[in-house]
């Protein structure tokens, strides 16, 4: 049994020809239908997301005839010439294959590696094709490997822990200060878009409470009414930074919003913990020299990008202890795939048994003397498969765990002679 | 007795080892390692104690060996205790170190056999012990709010540096460690009050006077005022944060230097 993939991806194609190429959820159980043919392909998955499309199969007639079925399958459905994806398409075969899903369920394959959407994605495909019926014995065990590797690589490697995108590392900056959000409030200067989305990461963060203040006071308040949070008028929004312990800054202004001065008199009787100003303008809105006030911290853009940068050099870098644990978990896999293919030798063997074992008893009748036909029954029934199981299992484990180092087959050849059989 | 003192230094010196080492890196290292030599070490250290008290019949309070050692295992349940209550790894880094030198100087100080102990006398018998544990408890628990002060400045000034290196991510969040300080330090404090108490008892049931006027006994409650004024500071006048934390680290300073200087500058 061979296991085939074929498939673009963003570092194959561009978006137009994965968009040209992608499985609509309402068609993903026909294309699964289709593909599966039984003769050149057995079994059989699909993975569409913008990032990537991908097909699965278990190919019991060899990996080149399954391979060209895949391609001819995904041309066909989306009636394109053959060859009109040259160059984008990857194509691969069992340890390749299996390396390959390993790689994308684990997330070290995605733009951003370590992203965690690419785990739901696969995790949804599979169960799609399960109910589509197109999930056997082989792409079931891949899959479920796949599902604990990438979760075996998520805990014992860094792939996943640092943030990478401006707002995730504004919330984890705000975490090293106030460990706990819930409880603390924001402060938004600026209800643009951008200010909005830092806003709504805060939130769900579990920050508890929002004022916002905005030139136009409408947007502001609108803004306010769907976090349920209050604002306040532009002119008077310093009288909120006493009660505030998160000042999130993303005007327009050419200039600075938030001046040192005005900040230093508005706190001066202030008896709270900490309080952070994240500065997201471009240009800044916040005089750099309010991060000279006592128990104040001022990060801006560039702080936080620089940070996204550090992380993802670091993401990088884990993902190669990452490709370790996928090597080792490819050799396992095709170990336990060896070990699957030994299913027809079992019951070759057991049918040789068997014959065996009744033929001996036709041989040996007469000698068994008088039986009536209840004794006879039970002989046949009940005495023969006994002892055609009873040979047979010491042979099987043999089998079994010979399979996992050497292909089967040539272990059923041995097997035949030790039986002296053709 | 040798061979639990080769297993407890071990194991503390493992725990100093990896923590040290932790803070260089991003990534937990050498968690498991540490936390079973952090176990077997405890475990041996407290099998010492009661070996102790056991074999000289009383408390195991007596003498630099017995002090530094129950000191530094103080040390250890406070350590445990704080990071019960707090995701404070970074702490380790802080205390390691001293409970490993305290264990040291305990396991080269020579064996106190006999040592002080009122015969027929009950009272005093608890006194002592309980006084003198009480305060060394105390102690511990400051350590811990001195440590909390180091890492909340240290961290401080990583924020304020936009230094976003790995001790920025081993170092607890700055409100973790206010936390820490001041609940350790209100522990502390509770300590000590309880311990002189007992000392003033002792003095009372031992000489018949509640006070004496000596140098360890001003050095005390010099401590205790300190540490009461700490407390209203941050209660009334919001000294929390990086004041509080600086006073902390002085006080704590202090405190240390002129117990050093009561002891062995002055009659001890």
């Amino acid at each position: 049994m061979n296991i085939v993939l074929v498939g673009i991806s963003h570092k194959t194609a561009p978006v137009e020809m994965r968009e040209r190429l992608a499985f609509n959820e309402s068609h993903l159980h026909d294309a699964l239908g289709e593909l599966v043919d039984q003769d050149s392909l057995e079994e059989g998955l699909i993975v569409s997301t913008c990032n990537r499309v991908e097909l699965l199969a278990s190919a019991p007639s060899g990996a080149d005839r399954g391979l060209g079925r895949l391609m001819d399958f995904l041309c066909g459905f989306h009636c394109l010439e053959p060859g009109a994806l040259n160059g984008h398409l990857y194509r691969h075969a069992d340890s390749e294959a299996i390396k390959h899903v390993f790689r994308v369920t684990s997330s070290l394959d995605s733009m951003v590696v370590g992203e965690s959407q690419i785990l739901g994605q696969v995790k949804e495909a599979y169960q799609h094709a399960v109910e589509a019926g197109t999930i056997g014995r082989v792409l079931s065990q891949l899959m479920n490997r796949a599902l604990h590797v990438a979760k075996r690589i998520r805990t014992e490697t860094g792939v996943a822990q640092n943030p990478v995108s401006v707002s995730s590392v504004a919330v984890e900056l705000a975490r090293k200060i106030f460990d706990e959000l819930s409880g603390k409030t924001v402060l938004l200067v600026g209800a643009g878009e951008t200010g909005e989305l830092a806003a709504r990461s805060l939130i769900e963060a579990g920050t508890s409470k929002l004022i916002v203040t905005n030139r136009t006071a409408g947007r502001g308040e609108e803004i306010a009414r769907k976090f349920g949070g209050g604002s306040v008028s532009f002119e008077t929004f310093y009288d909120a930074l006493p009660s505030s312990d998160i000042v999130l800054c993303a005007t327009g202004a050419p200039d600075y919003v938030i001046r040192s001065a005005e900040t230093r008199k508005a706190l001066k009787s202030r008896k709270r913990g900490p309080l952070l100003f994240i500065d997201i303008s471009v240009p800044r809105n916040i005089d750099p020299s309010v991060a000279d006030i006592e128990n104040t911290f001022l990060l801006d853009v560039d702080d936080l990008e620089s940070i996204v940068n550090t992380n993802l050099r670091e993401r990088k870098h884990e993902a190669q202890a990452a490709e370790t644990i996928i090597e080792a978990e490819v050799q396992h896999f095709n170990k336990l795939l060896r070990s699957l293919d030994i299913g027809p030798a079992v019951v070759e063997i057991k049918q040789l048994l068997s014959q065996m074992a009744a033929s001996e008893f036709k041989r040996n009748r007469k000698r068994l003397g008088d039986l009536s036909p209840d004794q006879e029954t039970a002989i046949q029934d009940v005495l023969l498969p006994a002892l055609v199981n009873k040979l047979s299992h010491p042979l099987i484990v043999h089998l079994r765990n010979a399979a996992r180092e050497r292909e089967p087959n040539e272990i059923i050849d041995q097997l035949r002679k030790m039986l002296r059989i053709d | 007795m040798e061979l639990l003192w080769i297993v407890i230094l071990a194991g503390y010196a493992i725990c100093v080892a990896q923590s040290v080492l932790a803070l260089t890196t991003r990534r937990p290292l050498m968690q498991r390692t540490s936390l079973v030599a952090l176990g077997v070490a405890f475990g041996a250290h407290t099998a010492w104690l009661v070996i102790k008290g056991i074999r000289a019949n009383r408390c195991p309070l007596v003498g630099t060996e017995e002090m530094s050692s129950f000191l530094s295992w103080s040390l250890v349940v406070s350590y445990l205790i704080a990071s019960r209550w707090y995701r404070a790894a970074a702490l380790k880094t802080f205390v390691f170190p001293i409970v490993l030198a305290l264990a040291t100087i305990a396991a080269i100080s020579p064996d106190m056999q006999g040592g002080e102990r009122a015969v027929n006398q009950p009272l005093q018998d608890v006194l002592l012990p309980v006084h003198v544990g009480l305060i060394l408890l105390a102690y511990a628990a400051f350590f811990i709010t001195f440590g909390a002060g180091l890492m909340y400045i240290i961290q401080e000034r990583e924020l304020k540096n936009k230094r976003f290196g790995t001790i920025f991510y081993r170092l607890p969040s700055l409100d973790t460690c206010d936390s820490i300080g001041s609940r350790s330090m209100a522990i502390g404090f509770v300590l000590l009050t309880l311990g002189i108490l007992a000392g003033l008892w002792f003095t009372h049931a031992r000489y018949g006077v509640y006070w004496q006027g000596g140098p360890l006994e001003i050095f005390s409650i010099a401590t205790w005022v300190i540490y009461l004024l700490l407390i209203q500071t941050r209660v009334t006048a919001g000294w929390g944060g990086r004041t509080g934390a600086l006073a902390s680290i002085v006080s704590f300073l202090i405190v240390v230097c002129s117990l050093v200087g009561v002891r062995y500058l002055g009659h001890g």
